[in-house]
């Protein structure tokens, strides 16, 4: 017992216990089944050693535990007996010749008891790295020697066992990777596909099977370019054979012939479907190496892509949708730049195709216009260099479509790599630039014609911004369209009323009235810009857009400073020849008045004729410039008007005594009918004036015996007073123009009958100034009915 | 109420001064004494005493108005009614000349035949 116990304290604590149990365990042996590959080393160890008993024995922390076996029952015995715990401490072979004279076993259980062992010779079981896991014994019921060779021999086997061990474990890491292979391919979503060396396929995985709906077993062993078409690997062979200047076979080569470069090759291909279709993949094919780099076959993993084909599809569609090509720009620092993705737009912007353009810019740059390529550059560069966004408009030489000019617009996103990605769109913008262009036509065209014209014009917008003076209006008002508020817009361009006096409120100014809704016409004012006031009329209306909201206002001013002069001039010159006819006239009417009278003595009756004639004449030539001078008046707005409320009947009375005799002079006779009870607020005399204007004409047209009727009738406001007469009536032609200035029924009227023709028009000028109206009423040939209507002065006296 | 009988009428236009004269005298019956002149009219008015004077508005020299306020000087004609005739008639001119103090403004041409009883109106209507 003494000596188990040294003997247990010699084997622990061990320094590298720990590490021996772990290197043990590693092998996953112990407590396994037994295994021929084991036995026939003890088989063999028994034989040589020429022992009953021959064990695989391993050492655990508390017990030996047998692999193998040979002539012995228990699989293991407690450690604290077990001899195998002697030989793991050492190096080399173990003996015991006796136990029985062995003091270290001569007590041993094993030795005393069953099985009685005498001999015990064990090679170490010694892994890789150091650790004696177990031993390889014999054993004999009686004592004995091994002999050297046995002993050799039995070191051999031991070593052997550990390799078996070794083996043992790699097969079992083996078919644990192989099962994990075979977990990951049955799983994966992606098809997998191996194929030899020579492109026959030798697996393909269950996604593979579903992707292209070949059972694997009836794909195995055939051609991987059977699920090509051949027409691709023709076209890829093509490619291949022009990039590495050396013949590529449109076979399985085209598949493998990247590899030698890149390692692996990943490429969009379409694979045939069992049934015929054909499947969008994104194929990437590896070679398989072993450890000496030997091929071993391919590996080909196929990713489906029938969605994104689908969602790429859609997005190509709304791509197709959109007027103009969809962009990807991918530029990085030191290239030119590309574009991975171009809609089908390219080919109505750039005549190109988008492939042609995927890594390589020149074709795109070979249709811009010759004189816009170095701005483009220039653009894309800074644009580039800043990452801001671009936009910019040039010209395309496009191969069927001749010239157009393109926009385009592009944002960048900066990647994780430092390149930029930019997404953009390119329109053709012919059309608007044509349009753009025409526009500019129609304006420029606008403004000269505006500069053309020999008007002043002037507009604001909504808010009142002066924004146009054409070069008159600029001219007139000594300076241009300025920020000055509309309130402030007849001082500080300096407006005023006609009378060159007067300021212009603000809001009398024709282009504020317009601002504000009202339409404006022919309003006179003065504009005192420059030393000579400027008479302007003014015309002025609100500007409305097509959904009838004012956009702002325009006036238009017409010089009427010269007209103004002219007719100045003009009346100044009828004022004074027909004031320096008066006395004249003043002294032969007088004088051939007092003559015809007879009261200067007996005419003789041949001479009366005559003077009559001369006398008359004398008068018309004293009434036509007494209506001059009166016309000239009125349009000077200088009459004065000594209004009196009167009654009406007696200045009627007055008018047919004043005028008795110009009617005898036309044998025709008045009579005054229905005279109305009213009162009337007139200048008498200027009412006179309008009577007798009405009743001479009447005189004059009524044929010789008839009766011309003087009548007055009141209504609610007004009282008529009608003047009607018996004679040919007013011609149609005539009636228009009847109270115009120097109108009379014909040319050679006013001979005939005598007048002016300025008599109806200032009786409508006096009437209209004493707030009443003048008309008449008429049939050709039934005669004529000359009224006018004056406002009742009854109410103003009953009040006054 | 005194009789209208001698009127002074200063005119410098002959033909006119001549028909004047002639429609008062031989339609109306007055004494008329014709001046050319203001200065005229000045010196001889006293000696003719006129009842009523006729006075021509632009005259040469002297004007209408002007010879009414040396006329008005004379303490015996302070009072004489006087009337204008004019053939220059603008806006408030009438009223100008009234403000004078003229009866009437007789505007030219004037009827012959009613220049008489148009004076004769004025004299009767004249308050003395």
């Amino acid at each position: 017992m003494d000596a188990r116990d040294a003997d247990a304290q010699d084997m622990n604590p061990h320094d590298n216990e720990p590490s021996r149990l772990a290197a043990l365990l590693r092998y996953e042996i112990l407590d396994t089944p037994d295994e021929h590959d084991f036995d026939d080393f003890t088989q063999l160890a028994a034989y040589i050693c020429e022992t009953p008993i021959a064990l695989i024995s391993l050492v655990d922390d508390r017990r030996q535990w047998f692999k193998s076996r040979v002539g012995l029952d228990v699989s293991e015995t407690p450690r604290e007996i077990a001899f195998c715990a002697h030989t793991i401490q050492g190096d080399g072979i173990f003996e015991v010749d006796d136990a029985r004279q062995d003091a270290r076993f001569a007590d041993n259980p094993l030795v005393t008891a069953g099985p009685a062992i005498r001999f015990y010779a064990g090679a170490p079981l010694t892994s890789p790295d150091g650790h004696n896991l177990g031993t390889l014994c014999v054993i004999d019921r009686v004592p004995r020697t091994l002999r050297p060779e046995q002993r050799e021999a039995l070191s051999r086997l031991a070593r052997q066992v550990i390799r078996l061990f070794e083996e043992r474990l790699l097969t079992k890491r083996f078919a644990e990777q192989a099962a994990l292979q075979h977990a990951i391919l049955d799983s994966a979503t992606s098809a997998v596909l191996v194929t030899q060396t020579d492109g026959t396929v030798a697996r393909l995985n269950p996604a593979a099977e579903r992707l292209l709906g070949y059972p694997a077993e009836t794909l195995r062993g055939r051609p991987f370019t059977t699920l090509f078409a051949a027409a691709d690997l023709q076209r890829r062979a093509g490619a291949l054979t022009r990039e590495s200047q050396r013949p590529i076979a449109a076979d399985f080569s085209a598949l493998t012939a990247p590899l030698a470069r890149n390692g692996s090759d990943v490429r969009e291909w379409q694979l045939r479907h069992r049934d015929g279709h054909l499947v969008p993949v994104l194929l990437t094919l590896s070679p398989i190496l072993d450890g000496e780099q030997r091929l071993r076959g391919y590996l080909a993993i196929a990713y489906d892509l029938t969605l994104q084909a689908q969602l790429q599809l859609r997005l190509q569609q709304i791509a197709a949708q959109v007027p103009g090509m969809l962009f990807q720009f991918h530029w990085r620092k030191g290239t030119a730049g590309a574009f991975p993705y171009a809609s089908e737009g390219i080919e109505q912007i750039f005549g190109l195709r988008p492939e042609q353009i995927a890594d390589d810019l020149r074709p795109i740059f070979a249709v811009v216009h010759p004189d816009d390529r170095q701005r483009v550059l220039a653009t894309i560069r800074e644009a580039a260099g800043s990452v801001t966004p671009w936009h910019f408009e040039h010209r395309v030489l496009h191969p069927t479509r001749g010239q157009r000019w393109i926009e385009a617009r592009a944002t960048p996103l900066p990647q994780s790599d430092g390149s930029v990605l930019w997404h953009g769109l390119v329109t053709d913008i012919t059309e608007r630039k044509a349009q753009q262009a025409e526009l500019d036509k129609q304006q420029e065209m606008n403004r000269r014609l505006l500069e053309a014209l020999s008007e002043g014009v002037i507009a604001c917008d909504a808010q009142g911004n002066l924004t146009l003076f054409n070069d008159l209006a600029r001219q007139w008002h000594g300076r241009d369209a300025a920020p000055v508020p509309p309130e402030q817009w007849a001082s500080v361009y300096r407006l005023y009323q006609p009378d060159e006096q007067t300021p212009l409120a603000p809001d009398q100014v024709p282009l504020f009235r317009a601002l504000h809704g009202e339409r404006v016409r022919n309003m006179e004012l003065a504009v005192l810009a420059d030393s000579t006031p400027r008479h302007v009329l003014v015309s002025a209306d609100p500007l409305f857009a097509p959904d009838g909201s004012q956009i702002g206002a325009v006036a238009v001013l017409h010089d009427i400073t010269e007209r103004k002069r002219i007719e100045r001039m003009r009346r100044e010159f009828v004022a004074t020849v027909s004031h320096e006819l008066r006395t004249p006239v003043t002294s032969i009417a007088g004088s051939l008045g007092l003559i015809s009278s007879g009261v200067m003595g007996e005419i003789p009756a041949h001479l009366q004729e005559l003077l009559d004639i001369a006398y008359q004449n004398s008068q018309r030539l004293s009434e036509l410039v007494n209506d001059l001078l009166d016309m000239d008046k009125l349009n000077a707005g200088q009459m004065r008007f000594e209004f009196r409320v009167q009654a009406l009947q007696p200045l009627l009375e007055q008018a047919l005594r004043s005028n008795a005799g110009y009617a005898q002079r036309y044998k025709v006779s008045y009579r005054l009918s229905n005279p109305a009870d009213a009162l009337v607020r007139v200048d008498a005399l200027r009412l006179q004036q309008v009577l007798s204007n009405l009743l001479s004409n009447a005189a004059k047209y009524s044929p010789p015996g008839q009766e011309v009727e003087l009548s007055s009738v009141r209504s609610d406001e007004t009282v008529r007073v009608s003047v009607r007469d018996r004679g040919p009536g007013v011609a149609e032609a005539f009636r228009d123009r009847i109270f115009q200035k120097f109108a009379q029924a014909d040319s050679s009227d006013s001979r005939q009958r005598g007048g002016t023709g300025l008599g109806l028009a200032i009786s409508k000028e006096l009437v209209e100034r004493m707030g009443g109206r003048i008309g008449f009423d008429s049939t050709p040939g039934q005669g004529a009915c000359f009224w006018f209507e004056l406002p009742l002065a009854d109410r103003v006296k009953e009040i006054t | 109420m005194a009789e209208l009988k001698r009127i002074l009428h200063v005119e410098d236009d002959p033909s006119i001064q001549a028909v004047t004269k002639l429609a008062l005298e031989a339609v109306g019956g007055y004494q008329v004494l014709s001046c050319d002149s203001g200065p005229q009219a000045l010196e001889q008015v006293e000696a003719f005493a006129p009842d009523f004077i006729l006075l021509d508005v632009m005259m040469p020299g002297m004007d209408g108005p002007e010879t009414l306020a040396r006329l008005r000087e004379r303490p015996a004609l302070a009072d004489t009614p006087v009337a204008f005739m004019t053939a220059k008639v603008q806006s408030g001119e009438i009223e100008h000349l009234r403000g004078l103090g003229a009866l009437e403004v007789i505007i030219k041409p004037f009827d012959p035949m009613r220049l008489a009883h148009q004076i004769q109106t004025i004299w009767d209507r004249h308050p003395r």
